[in-house]
């Protein structure tokens, strides 16, 4: 099987989680698996043609778009690795504010005429080409990496995660009774209790499981990196009223106050979602 | 009229990011200039405005994949340094301890995936061939290696950051857990695994080096000033002064890490979305100064570790001091590798590491700082201005990118000149152009907080049009 790996706008991590799965990527290596394109390792400058794409970054720029368009035509299989393939990843905040106040900001210098023009927003790869299979998170584990895509090479569908980061989370849920909420540094972390029943904004409720929770099993509250999960993926859900219900169950606060303090709050929800994310009908492709 | 022609040379390939090169040919078909660029942009300063500071390390590190530890670190830093906390000695420890995992993982995967093939095939091999799944076929230990080095690393940060890329344990104030006994036995013992084969990497590399060394020295040595961390004339890199040499190995100044801003200046261009960094005394061009392998190793007389060490001498003795040859990074390189190992099995083996005091309270409070570290490809500068309620205002980077790119693009424009003379472009130009810049291992992840590019060659005649596309 002729594989590519597939650079759009990203940080690289996801193909650095790939290149950590140790002895297993070994494993992958030796069977039907042959990476012929890949900007990062192979000096191959031509896209070619492939069976299978693993495409880490979104489209921020014309460049992205026009690279993901080829890549599709060139590819029986796109997998879209990473957050920001898959819902836009950490850029996404960027939309926010308008590429023109980003680029006068700080690039006023900038001569268009040699450099991609940048698109209106950062999007998820979705939004251009239909895309087979979504491994979210930021970046996914290498284990969640590697299983995928055993699965995809030999033409099964990969194992699903469709519940939330708390079924695989060791801490106890309790109704606890607090008076406000926590930064992660304003005090110590119980080791077993849950982290929104001591009062820190952690979306592990909201999150789709399949990373094995390794930030609040440390102590440290879920961002969110795997982006929302399969009973969140419909329009009329209300993923911020969802929050503030399960924050105020667990830890006793009025509903009201949690907004409150919610709202004081910019970077909360959409750290790595922001964008438009098209095509709400994939959910069964996400992985 | 005047014929200026274009040759263009995108994407280059085996670096992390993508990147693209421009030549510029002047009327006699000779280089009259040469730019390598970045032409992505993410905006990192502008987006982040108003996030709480305890969550600015975890989501900085999304700025490079690659170096994501180096970002958490010197992110904290800055942190603590605008909030006046000092860390606990435990924690110290233990940061260092990941900033070595950083550079282990780091400087393995440069090696091994990304320029030992140049080393391996012959220039002419096909370059279809010319990466590092054939060397695994071809002798499969070779990737073993590269696996076990890699899994240390990885092993190290899944354990002490608990997450092996973007690592989440470590926050201003520390770190949120300590190390546990068994947890420090069980990378002790892979430690000693690791020193034994980046011992084995560096006598191969000796060995393609010095077969290749006449060729490569032809790749040019631009003589520049130099800048790394140092403490007591040793490699440092998680603590310790800035110290700037000249050409000529004489110290042009030494610093705390608080004053990293008065010293070093950004430059922007209107082709490409990366600045350049210089030193502010002496102005642009003057000012311009090198990072990374062997800056670290020209700055600084000895190592601390004792294979480091005697690998230090020895390349100082075999090169100069300060040594200017571009490819000599690919060489030092190493030496960080085994520095970085020993060191982490120096640490490992303190049995104090496993205390509990890993945290100290912070108090949120405007004011602002600057935390540095020395990052796998050079000096890594935050610096971060707070509110009073510990949330960013404004952020500043100096990534090691930006401080070689000036570097990098003489270093393409000499490469061009030698390859390019009077319109007629000799083979092997390609492959000359991206080992230099592969040299650098230049993160345009990093210089641009954007995407990447990668390396084509067009020649363009002197209205933009298509002449022709070299590429491998």
């Amino acid at each position: 099987m002729k594989v590519s790996i597939i650079s759009l706008t990203c940080c690289a991590g996801c193909v650095s989680s790939f290149l950590n799965a140790g002895e297993a990527l070994l494993e992958i290596l030796s069977g039907d698996f042959e990476i012929v394109y890949s900007p990062t390792f192979i000096d191959l400058k031509e896209i070619p043609e492939v069976d299978l794409a693993i495409v880490e970054g979104g489209v921020r720029t014309q460049a992205d778009e026009n690279l993901i368009r080829e890549v599709r035509a060139k590819s029986k299989v796109i997998v879209a690795l990473g957050i920001c393939a898959t819902h836009g990843g950490i850029t996404t905040l960027g939309n926010l504010m308008s590429v023109k106040r980003l680029l006068e900001r700080e690039y006023t210098l900038i001569d268009t005429g040699r450099l991609p023009e940048l698109k209106d927003l950062m999007y998820p790869i979705c939004n251009f080409v239909d895309v087979d299979y979504y491994i979210p998170g930021c970046p996914p584990m290498p284990f969640l990496i590697v299983h995928s895509l055993k699965s995809i090479v030999s033409g099964k569908m990969p194992m699903r995660h469709q519940s939330v980061v708390c079924t695989e989370c060791h801490r106890k849920i309790i109704p606890a009774k607090l008076d406000r909420l926590y930064g992660v540094y304003e005090k110590e972390v119980d080791p077993e209790i849950c982290l929104v029943s001591q009062g820190f904004i952690c979306l592990g409720s909201l999150t789709r499981e399949g990373c094995g929770a390794p930030c609040p099993r440390a102590g440290f509250t879920c961002f969110g990196c795997r982006g929302p999960a399969d009973s969140l993926l419909y329009r009329t859900r209300d993923i911020y009223a969802l929050l503030v219900k399960v924050i105020s169950k667990r830890t006793g606060i009025p509903e009201e106050n949690v907004k409150k303090e919610l709202y004081r709050n910019p970077f909360v929800f959409h750290t790595f979602t922001f964008s438009k994310f098209e095509r709400f009908k994939a959910r069964e492709r996400i992985i | 009229m005047k014929q200026e022609r274009e040759v263009t040379i995108s994407p280059t390939t085996r670096i992390e990011g993508h990147g693209k090169v421009t030549i510029m040919l002047d009327d006699s078909g000779n280089v009259a200039d040469a730019y390598f660029y970045a032409t992505e942009i993410r905006g990192f300063e502008y987006f982040l405005r108003g996030m709480e500071a305890e969550r600015l390390p975890f989501i900085i590190s999304r700025i490079c994949g690659v170096c994501s530890t180096a970002h958490v670190l010197t992110s904290a830093k800055a942190i603590e340094n605008a909030y006046s906390v000092e860390i606990t000695e435990t924690a110290k420890k233990l940061r260092e301890l990941l900033l070595m995992g950083q550079i282990i993982s780091n400087q393995s995967l440069v090696f091994f995936f990304l320029t030992l093939p140049d080393f391996w095939f012959p220039p002419a091999e096909d370059p279809s061939k010319r990466n590092i799944f054939q060397i695994i076929r071809e002798k499969p230990e070779i990737g073993r290696k590269a696996i076990t080095l890699r899994n240390f690393a990885t092993q190290i940060l899944d354990i002490i950051g608990k997450r092996e890329v973007h690592i989440v344990s470590v926050i201003p104030g520390g770190l949120i857990n300590p190390l546990k006994e068994k947890e420090r036995k069980v990378l002790l013992k892979a430690s000693e695994n690791a020193c034994r084969i980046t011992m084995e990497a560096i006598e191969l590399a000796k060995e393609l080096f010095d077969k290749n060394w006449l060729e490569f020295r032809k790749a040019g040595d631009y003589k520049t000033n130099y800048m790394a961390l140092t403490r007591d004339d040793s490699i440092e890199f998680y603590e310790g002064k800035v110290k700037v040499i000249n050409p000529e190995g004489k110290t042009l100044s030494m610093f705390n890490s608080q004053q990293f801003m008065e010293y070093v200046e950004e430059k922007r261009f209107g082709w490409t979305y990366a600045k350049f960094a210089y030193l502010k005394a002496l102005g642009w061009p003057n000012g311009i100064v090198q990072a990374g392998p062997t800056p670290r190793i020209n700055v600084n007389k000895n190592a601390e570790t004792e294979f480091a060490s005697r690998e230090l001498k020895e390349f100082k003795r075999k090169f100069g001091n300060p040594a200017h040859a571009t490819l000599l990074f690919d060489y030092a390189r190493l030496i960080d590798l085994i520095y970085a190992c020993e060191r982490a099995k120096e640490i490992l083996e303190d049995e104090n590491l496993t205390r509990e005091d890993v945290r100290v309270k912070v108090k949120p409070r405007s004011g602002s700082g600057i935390g540095v570290v020395e990052a796998p490809r050079g000096t890594l500068a935050h610096e971060y201005r707070l509110t009073r309620h510990g949330r960013l205002e404004r952020m500043k980077l100096i990534i090691p990118t930006q401080i070689n790119n000036a570097a990098i693009n003489i270093n393409v424009k000499n490469a061009a000149a030698e390859f390019i003379h009077g319109g007629e472009i000799k083979p092997g130009l390609l492959n000359r152009i991206e080992m230099v810049i592969r040299a650098y291992d230049p993160c345009i992840k990093c210089a641009t907080r954007s995407v990447g590019e990668s390396l084509c060659v067009e020649v363009r005649n002197f209205d933009g049009k298509l002449l022709k596309v070299l590429s491998s």
